[in-house]
């Protein structure tokens, strides 16, 4: 047995609160090696601390057998150790050659970069796919920025690689493809650890997989002897029932959208005569490759997208197309955008306020002169109850401590209250772990059961098929196809990708 | 390689709060203020100031002196306004750098009412102070205007037009205002019912007029609905804005009472102080607003204590110009020292450094 990165009781703590509580974790050569845990199970942690971004407080690292201490990336990096983070270190005007030289210094400038420009199509090559080193890093897709990364890391002579979460930004296609590029990696013995929390990706592309819970090691093993729902257990605790959605009856017309279009700053067309209608007590699901006009479409109904023609029409609000925002608010509209910390919570102010703030807005916690701290802080102690919103110290707590699930809980607690009219949600499990993501399930289906109405966009098609009672397929900024549950899942993905 | 024996065995390591008491932060804060005093004293030293005449001359004289007292609150009034006037702005990051031109075009206001005799005396002083505050805002409210049509940055447009305000008065005090009597470059003085009422020491007009400001601008900033939207468009304006807060009027309300704030700031220096307009009456109270609100952390109770403080280096400092013929600039320079230790103490605030064994 070879193996090149050991980690042995690794403890680490953020503010007093355990992320690590005796990690332990062993790699080795020639493996794809998947860290499998729920979000804030310490998985992201561990590898930071592997890659030397981390001090731990304790435990011991050995790398090939040996034992280490990193003083930061660079001495991981000086043993062999490249890791690519979820969110990439990359200079968005730079060029592709010119990021890697960055990280991997070969000498003097002019010279440095012919060198690095042959030594990217030498790996390129060995991977299996095309990067252009004159292109600047924003032109580039994300899944293009990812290999950049990769290329960078492997360049500065890694033999274990670290991927945190690197199918979180791709599409099944692309994440096929890159796990692919992974094994042959490891084909040629550089050992590869995967971040996830994919089942799917485990099982079909992992020789061994660690499972962490709550900041520890609870299984290492051969994924291909384990069912999913063992897998599932380990990983949550105990095995998750999946969302059962009763048959309810449809209510009057919620929502109607007809011939809408929304054009780019650059005068490309995003969403190009879209036309649906949602019904009370339904989930109208919207699948799709994503940036096929779906993000313009929610920010078309949520009123942060400006449309260009077409018409939006709400039960209670009346025809909002061109409306700003707070009055599709008062009329019953509820949103749970794509990227909470950007577009849902002000990170810094405290849980009260982030929950409290639509309440304020509708007049419930005093008038214009006076704010009722009293009653908002009430009224968020108990929405955190009922939500199970956790990791939550004190009502005063900045909101951009939560973790994402949690911040999640946070948000739906604050649009569900009340009774919408129309809730328009943007893959809300998105990015969460197997629990956050039933609860946010739980809590659309029980939205739906009590009369709301849904629009649940998603790339995630287990989840559209899971909820939706309809389904709009969206493609190049227009819907396709519509099917009824239950839907064929094969039918839907032919829609998805035929109009392409 | 083991580390040689004579080492501490161990490393300092670098790293990230989450969070900090505000105590321990005010600590901080506090800590990095009086490294940047001891720096201070140390110039004044080298400056010629005997070391021990510092202390006991200035800071004790200033405080215990009666009449030095009345001078650092007289002080205090306009530096609190123009403090609070930087913290409205900076809440929504706005970042209005024209405080002066701002103080400018209130006391030209104010005093246009003067010098034209306009109104009936009884409401001259509350109509001066409607001007001033007018004035004020309409000079913000050009810089938030240029910037939301012509996307033209604030930090730019803002200080440009307080040299387009400093010219203007400098044409009417040259030209057209110039006071007959004595043909100096000032305005005619003010008469009696266009000064701000003295009722004995310490309660005259301008405190009255900080005091408010100050009870007003915390009420609005932290009791009232507009506290809570101004707080998000701080945080989140993409947020904020989806939510349904008015982002743009929230901030054109912060950008206008900003101005106003400044306005008044202006015009009670000329009204207290000389009674006149003057040429330089603005001078080092726009930066000091800056500096207030970056100290006080754009809290308007803490803005209106540390204006305190700084109207005592400013009285100080006149002293320090009178016997040792310091500069008047050492004050500023005593409040850039400061500024730079306690931007540097945000440091620790947000890192900390810790020996791992």
């Amino acid at each position: 047995m070879d193996s090149v990165l050991e980690l042995r009781a690794i403890r680490k703590s953020f503010a007093g609160f355990a992320a690590l509580d005796g990690a332990d974790f062993t790699l080795r050569r020639g493996e794809v090696h998947a860290l499998l845990g729920e979000n804030g199970a310490g998985k992201s942690s561990l590898m930071n601390v592997a890659a030397g971004l981390y001090a731990p407080d304790g435990g011991r690292i050995l790398i090939g057998g040996r034992e280490q201490r990193l003083g930061g990336p660079r001495e991981a990096t000086a043993q062999g150790i490249g890791m690519v983070h979820q969110h990439f270190h990359l200079v968005k005007p730079f060029t592709v050659a010119e990021n890697i030289l960055l990280a991997n210094p070969r000498g003097r400038f002019s010279r440095g970069i012919e060198t690095i420009e042959r030594e990217i199509a030498f790996c390129t090559n060995m991977l299996g796919f095309v990067v252009d080193p004159h292109r600047r890093l924003d032109s580039l897709s994300v899944a293009e920025q990812q290999r950049v990364e990769i290329v960078k890391v492997l360049l500065g002579g890694a033999t274990i690689i670290i991927l945190d979460e690197p199918t979180a930004v791709l599409t099944d296609e692309e994440a096929d493809g890159l796990l692919t590029t992974m094994r042959r990696l490891a084909a040629q013995g550089t050992a590869v650890v995967l971040v996830t929390h994919k089942l799917r990706e485990v099982t079909r592309y992992a020789d061994r997989v660690t499972i962490m819970r709550g900041g520890r090691h609870v299984a290492a093993c051969d994924p291909k002897t384990m069912s999913t729902a063992q897998l599932t257990e380990l990983t949550v605790g105990v095995a998750l029932p999946s969302p059962v959605r009763e048959k309810t009856a449809r209510g009057e017309l919620r929502l109607i959208v007809a011939g809408l279009r929304v054009e780019h700053e650059t005068g490309r067309t995003a969403l190009d005569g879209v036309g649906f209608q949602v019904r009370a007590g339904e989930i109208y699901g919207i699948a799709g490759v994503s940036g096929n006009g779906q993000s313009e479409l929610v920010g078309a109904l949520t009123g942060t997208t400006a449309v260009a023609a077409g018409d939006i029409w709400m039960s209670g609000a009346g025809h909002i197309a061109d409306r700003p925002p707070a009055i599709r608010r008062s009329g019953g509209l509820a949103a749970i955008p794509a990227d909470r910390y950007a577009q849902a919570l002000a990170g810094g102010l405290s849980i009260t306020d982030n929950y409290a703030v639509a309440g304020v807005m509708a007049g419930r916690y005093g008038p214009w002169g006076w704010l009722d701290r009293k009653a908002m802080a009430k009224a968020a102690a108990a929405a955190v109850r009922a939500f199970d919103v956790q990791g939550v110290r004190g009502l005063k707590q900045r909101a951009g401590l939560l973790s994402g699930g949690n911040a999640q809980k946070l948000v739906l607690a604050r649009e569900l209250a009340g009774d919408p009219v129309l809730i328009v949600a943007h893959g809300p499990s998105r990015g969460l772990d197997a629990r956050a993501c039933a609860a946010v399930h739980e809590r659309l289906l029980a939205a739906r059961a009590r009369g709301n109405a849904v629009v649940l966009v998603s790339d995630d098609l287990d989840e559209v098929i899971g909820l939706a009672d309809r389904i709009g397929v969206m493609s190049r900024g227009r819907i396709v196809a519509e099917f009824d549950a239950p839907a064929d899942r094969q039918a839907i993905g032919r829609a998805m990708v035929d109009h392409g | 390689m083991a580390s040689p024996s004579f080492l501490p065995a161990g490393r300092l390591n670098l790293e990230i709060r989450t969070n900090l008491a505000m105590g321990r932060q005010m600590l901080i804060l506090v800590g990095a203020a009086l490294i940047g005093i001891l720096v201070s004293a140390a110039i004044l030293v080298a400056a010629g100031v005997p070391f021990g005449e510092l202390l006991s001359e200035f800071v004790i004289q200033t405080l215990l002196d009666p009449a030095s007292r009345q001078a650092v609150l007289a002080q205090a009034g306009p530096l609190v306004l123009v403090g609070l006037a930087g913290s409205v702005a900076f809440r929504t990051r706005f970042w209005n750098l024209g405080l002066e031109g701002q103080m400018i075009w209130g006391s030209i206001a104010a005093t246009a009412l003067s010098v034209f005799d306009f109104g009936p005396p009884g409401v001259r002083l509350p109509l001066m102070l409607a001007a001033a505050a007018t004035a004020g805002l309409a000079w913000s409210g050009l810089a938030f205007y240029l910037k939301e049509r012509f996307r033209v940055n604030e930090i730019i447009s803002t200080l440009l037009l307080n040299y387009v305000a400093l010219y203007l008065l400098l044409d009417l005090l040259y030209g057209a205002w110039q006071d007959p009597k004595d043909s100096f470059p000032h305005s005619p003085q003010f008469r009696d019912f266009e000064r701000l009422p003295d009722w004995g020491w310490p309660i005259h007009g301008e405190l009255l007029l900080a005091l408010l400001a100050t009870v007003a601008v915390f009420w609005l900033l932290s009791l009232s609905r507009f506290g809570l939207y101004i707080r998000f468009v701080h945080e989140n304006k993409g947020a904020a804005r989806a939510l349904g807060v008015p982002v743009r009027a929230v901030m054109l309300a912060s950008v206008l009472l900003s101005g106003a704030l400044a306005g008044w700031g202006g015009f009670i220096i000329t009204d207290v102080q000389e009674g006149r307009l003057t040429q330089s009456f603005f001078d080092g109270y726009g930066f000091s607003g800056i500096l207030i609100a970056f100290l006080a952390r754009n809290n308007p109770l803490a803005a209106a204590m540390v204006a305190v403080l700084i109207a005592v280096l400013f009285v100080t400092g006149q002293s320090l110009q009178i016997f040792y013929q310091i500069p008047f600039s050492m004050v500023q320079l005593i409040e850039a020292i400061i500024v730079m230790t306690v931007a540097a103490s945000e440091f620790l605030i947000r890192h900390r450094l810790r020996w791992v064994a």
